[in-house]
């Protein structure tokens, strides 16, 4: 492989907002997960928990309540009072629409679909009907007293269930008017000064109204009579969530301990028919508030303060006990944030509200395989650069030579030149730019830094042609047949002449540029693209798939290559195969070119296309071969998949040059250090 | 209001028979006397007070000579008044007045109280809807011209929202838009044409102040409602170093905690110890060098 030396950086401090609110939707076994800075991700959870689209967060939309309607639809509400509706195909909202019962704190939708409701703050609870391409304000149901924290629909849609503090109310739908008023202990078995607030409740057919509540308590209640049931207490904090299965057999609550407990309906004795309700395991995955459950058939999914979406399948529930059984957490993210300038040595790393540019540091010493070379030079934080306005930054990048910026937000386009003077920086904007660059997926910069290209979220390409100050839009490639799709990765050859570019559900296509047509279309596979490049001089198209298949395409050959159609008869390695996290990044090393290297959030590899394949018997993660070691065994152990797990959590890994590469890494410990504080746990001995 | 009426009716009567001078000054004449006969009006509003009729010319004056003794105050103006009396012949009996007529004329009297006071109230009607429709002149004088209300009804319907320094500037951009064309056409073309071409950019939505304000308002308090139910006083929060330091302190061989340093401890002190270092180097190379 030869010998490298690595840049080790760490200070990308990324920190990852923590998650508010999570929704199953059924149909399409997909989840959609909103943050605290307003991003909305959608995880498609049979592509092996690949996080496909994304909403770009806004300042001012604290989201309290996602929810899925007949259809596909996806509906969040509030802290800002807006009822907003999500475009899945456009990638873009499609409206917002205010409730006028100031800020919104719990949404719910019909059993069957077609109905919204809202609660808010100045306890009103409101009906909105969905219609085709909106929703209508219906009407509004008796007012309470306080805010309406939390919702729930009875199956048939003629009750609902409201949480609200220190009671929970039973309302009739048909006529708007409470029914029940149940009001809730402040404390189990005792008085409290604290109010008690209802976080949580679910409403089963047979008339029970689970409720759980900041004392820790989940209680059973009965609506048609309006009397406490059943009282448990299970936690000395919070219980802040609560998510009932289809079937009505279990549910699944989150605590503020970060504690999540899976309820299930058992039979009192083996034989009996009567049934109740039991506690029977808790999960501790998280170390912060859990504040959103869901409950898919299979998995309990849950996330919290601590950014972690964990997926715990129920091993009775799964049929095939295989890897795909095994707990997932997702806490990288599943695109980059980080793009690199490899003439300057400069890293740009994006985050909500800013950019940072770094330089590298630079030793003059040498060494040995493993040893630490001490920095002549430390890494220079050259700009911080923050966004006007409230939105998030979708993305940015760095040209290859290092003196051209661009980052887009869902409403603009920003450009900016850089100049180098010594060790000086400045930098200058590029005024007026064209409209339809704004609300960028992708951009990307040519090898030789003349051209950017822009992928939108309309589904459409721009070729912009960069000058000495200024720009001229060149050409715009558009969707084609009509579908919007977006595009969301992008690819462009080192000598400049193609470009890759991958929706979320066809195949990818390849343009070329001179030409300024569309040259072939890579056919499509059913798991969506992770990462896409091509190759210098071969221009061979290396494209990963979430499932961790990787292929190769050869443009101007407009077919897989040989080695691709080798490795798909062959089949990957079952430990390739069972990695949680998707390749984010792939380059080439730019003499060799039998090299392909990639990396995701746990390891990096170099694909040595010469080398042959390994088998299912033969040891993947072989470490380096020790040199007194005879010849004829480590001929045996060779083959092309060199791995290793030295540098992670790895968010970047980049080739510099020959002899350099960069591993941006971020410990899990450095982002858990700056989260909020979590609940005081009392152990003994300390 | 009737008695004092009465009153009057009877007095002006007494005067009426005496001669057409009275009329010249009637009034004055009427107010005199009711100065006079004020003393004694009291106790002939209790007298009358079942609505009665005048009745009779003797009946009224019957209640008057029942009257409260006038007070020294009202006895003055009682001797002008007879003086005034003199001059008129007030020796002559009283006429006699028919029931009919005087509650005609008492009637009459009414009416063109009643109409008086309905002139008063319309007059006062009137005045009070001028001033309105001042007020409201003045107000549509203030307030800015009908195109942009309407763009701003349309416009608080659409979806996007500004920051508050952007509405700021927009504030500023609309009263500069206000009062050109407040002051209308004399003005410069560039200066209309920089207006115009900002009102067409459409590069920002202009929203209430007073809208945005309340919405804030009512958001900043839920966020506070949520801040204050998980963190604040009464949750049993601790920090996440001790949090993580829980794990090494229950180890076998007990560990430091997870962050041990504190390096935000003491930073105006490292600064200046290292601006003394810095100075106390140069100071000794230079008595050094001497």
């Amino acid at each position: 492989m030869g010998e490298f030396t690595v840049h080790r950086v760490r200070f990308f401090n990324y920190v990852p907002s923590g998650i508010r609110c999570v929704a199953y939707n059924n149909q399409s076994n997909r989840l959609a997960v909103s943050r605290t800075d307003g991003t909305v991700e959608i995880y498609n959870l049979s592509a092996n928990y690949f996080q496909e689209k994304f909403f770009p967060g806004h300042e001012s939309r604290a989201t309290e309540a996602l929810c899925w309607a007949k259809g596909q639809r996806l509906f969040s509400a509030g802290l800002n009072g807006e009822i907003i509706e999500y475009d899945l195909q456009a990638l873009n909202i499609k409206y917002a629409m205010d409730a006028f019962g100031g800020p919104i704190w719990s949404m719910a939708a019909s059993p069957h679909g077609s109905q919204l409701l809202v609660g808010c703050e100045d306890g009103s609870v409101k009906l909105f009907q969905i219609t085709p391409d909106k929703i209508q304000f219906e009407r509004n149901f008796d007012r309470q007293k306080s805010r309406i924290l939390s919702l729930s629909w009875h199956p048939s849609g003629t009750h609902i269930a409201a949480g609200s503090i220190d009671y929970i109310s039973v309302f009739d739908v048909k006529s708007g008017s409470a029914i029940h008023k149940m009001l809730v202990d402040r404390q189990f078995m005792g008085v409290s000064k604290r109010k008690c607030i209802i976080w949580g409740v679910a409403f089963l057919s047979d008339g029970t109204v689970i409720s759980v509540d900041s004392a820790g308590k989940v209680q059973f209640w009965d609506s048609a009579t309006g009397t406490l049931v059943k009282n448990h207490l299970i936690a000395n904090a919070d219980v802040q969530s609560i998510a009932v299965s289809d079937q009505e057999d279990s549910f699944v609550v989150g605590t503020a301990e970060g504690t999540v407990f899976h309820f299930q309906l058992v039979s009192v004795t083996s034989n009996s028919s009567e049934k109740q309700w039991v506690r029977t395991k808790p999960f501790q995955h998280h170390t912060h508030d859990v504040r959103a459950v869901a409950h898919s058939p299979t998995a309990l999914i849950s996330g919290g303060t601590d950014t972690h979406l964990v997926i715990r399948p129920l091993m009775e529930k799964v049929e095939v006990k295989n890897y795909d059984a095994a707990l997932r957490k997702i806490t990288f993210p599943h695109r980059r944030l980080i793009s690199c300038s490899k003439k300057k040595q400069l890293l740009l790393f994006q985050f909500a509200h800013h950019l940072e540019l770094w330089r590298l540091g630079s030793t003059v010493a040498t060494g040995k395989n493993g040893d630490t070379l001490p920095l002549s030079k430390d890494a220079d934080h050259l700009l911080h650069l923050k966004t006007k306005g409230p939105e998030n930054i979708i993305c940015s990048c760095i040209s290859p030579c290092g003196s051209w910026i661009a980052y887009s937000t869902a409403s603009r386009f920003f450009l900016y030149r850089l100049n180098y003077e010594h060790d000086n920086i400045s930098l200058q904007r590029v005024s007026k730019m064209p409209a339809f660059l704004r609300s960028a997926l992708q951009i990307l910069f040519s090898e030789d830094s003349t051209k950017l290209f822009v992928a939108s979220n309309q589904g459409s390409l721009h070729i912009i042609r960069l000058l000495e100050g200024s720009f001229k839009h060149l050409h715009t490639f558009q969707p084609q047949s009509g579908t919007v799709e977006s595009m969301c990765l992008l690819a462009v050859s080192p000598d400049g002449n193609w470009l890759a570019a991958s929706g979320t559900s066809a195949g990818v296509h390849v343009y070329n540029i001179k030409h300024l047509k569309l040259h072939c279309t890579v056919p499509a596979y059913n798991f969506p693209v992770t990462a896409l490049a091509i190759a210098p001089n071969t221009n061979n198209l290396v494209i990963a798939h979430s499932d961790q298949q990787v292929f190769e395409y050869s443009i101007p050959g407009k077919q897989y290559t040989e080695w691709s159609r080798t490795i798909q008869k062959q089949g990957f390695h079952h430990l390739w195969l069972q990695r949680d996290t998707p390749i984010t990044h792939i380059s080439f090393h730019p003499k060799k070119p039998m090299h392909i290297l990639l990396h995701d959030a746990y390891m990096f590899c170099i694909i040595d296309k010469s080398l042959p394949l390994p088998n299912d018997k033969t040891l993947l993660y072989n470490p380096l071969p020790p040199t007194n070691e005879s010849d004829v065994i480590r001929r045996r152990t060779a083959h092309a998949f060199k791995i290793s797990k030295i540098y992670k959590p790895l968010l970047f890994m980049d080739l510099l040059d020959e002899r350099t590469l960069v591993a941006v890494e971020r410990p899990l410990d450095d982002i858990i250090a700056q989260l909020p504080p979590p609940i005081k746990k009392k152990k003994f001995g300390t | 209001m009737k008695p004092a009426s009465l009153a009057l009716h009877v007095t002006l009567r007494l005067r009426a028979a005496s001669g057409s001078e009275v009329r010249r000054s009637g009034v004055a004449w009427v107010m005199v006397q009711l100065r006079q006969r004020v003393s004694r009006a009291p106790a002939s509003a209790s007298a009358m007070v079942d609505e009665g009729q005048p009745a009779s010319e003797e009946e009224a004056e019957h209640g008057l000579l029942l009257g409260q003794p006038s007070s020294g105050a009202a006895a003055e103006p009682l001797e002008d008044d007879e003086e005034g009396d003199d001059e008129f012949e007030d020796d002559e009996a009283p006429e006699e007045l028919t029931f009919a007529s005087a509650r005609a004329e008492a009637r009459e009297e009414e009416r063109r109280v009643r109409e008086t006071v309905r002139r008063d109230k319309t007059l006062l009607k009137e005045k009070r809807k001028r001033r309105e429709e001042l007020f409201i002149e003045q107000k549509k004088r203030k307030l800015l011209p009908d195109a942009i209300l309407d763009k701003l009804t349309t416009a608080s319907q659409t979806n996007i929202k500004k920051s508050p320094e952007k509405l700021q500037e927009v504030n500023l951009q609309k009263k500069n838009e206000e009062c050109e064309k407040g002051s209308n056409s004399k003005k410069t073309k560039e200066k209309v044409q920089k207006v115009q071409s900002v009102g067409q950019n459409r590069s920002y939505l202009a929203v209430r102040l007073k809208d945005q304000d309340l919405r804030d308002s009512r958001q900043e308090a839920a966020k506070a409602f949520i801040q204050n139910c998980l963190y604040g006083p009464g949750t049993n929060r601790t920090t996440v170093n001790k949090f993580l330091s829980l794990d090494n302190k229950r180890l076998p061989v007990k560990k430091a905690a997870a962050q041990f340093l504190n390096n935000a401890w003491g930073t105006q002190r490292k600064q200046n110890a290292k601006r003394f270092k810095r100075r106390w180097m140069i100071r000794k190379m230079k008595t050094s060098k001497k």
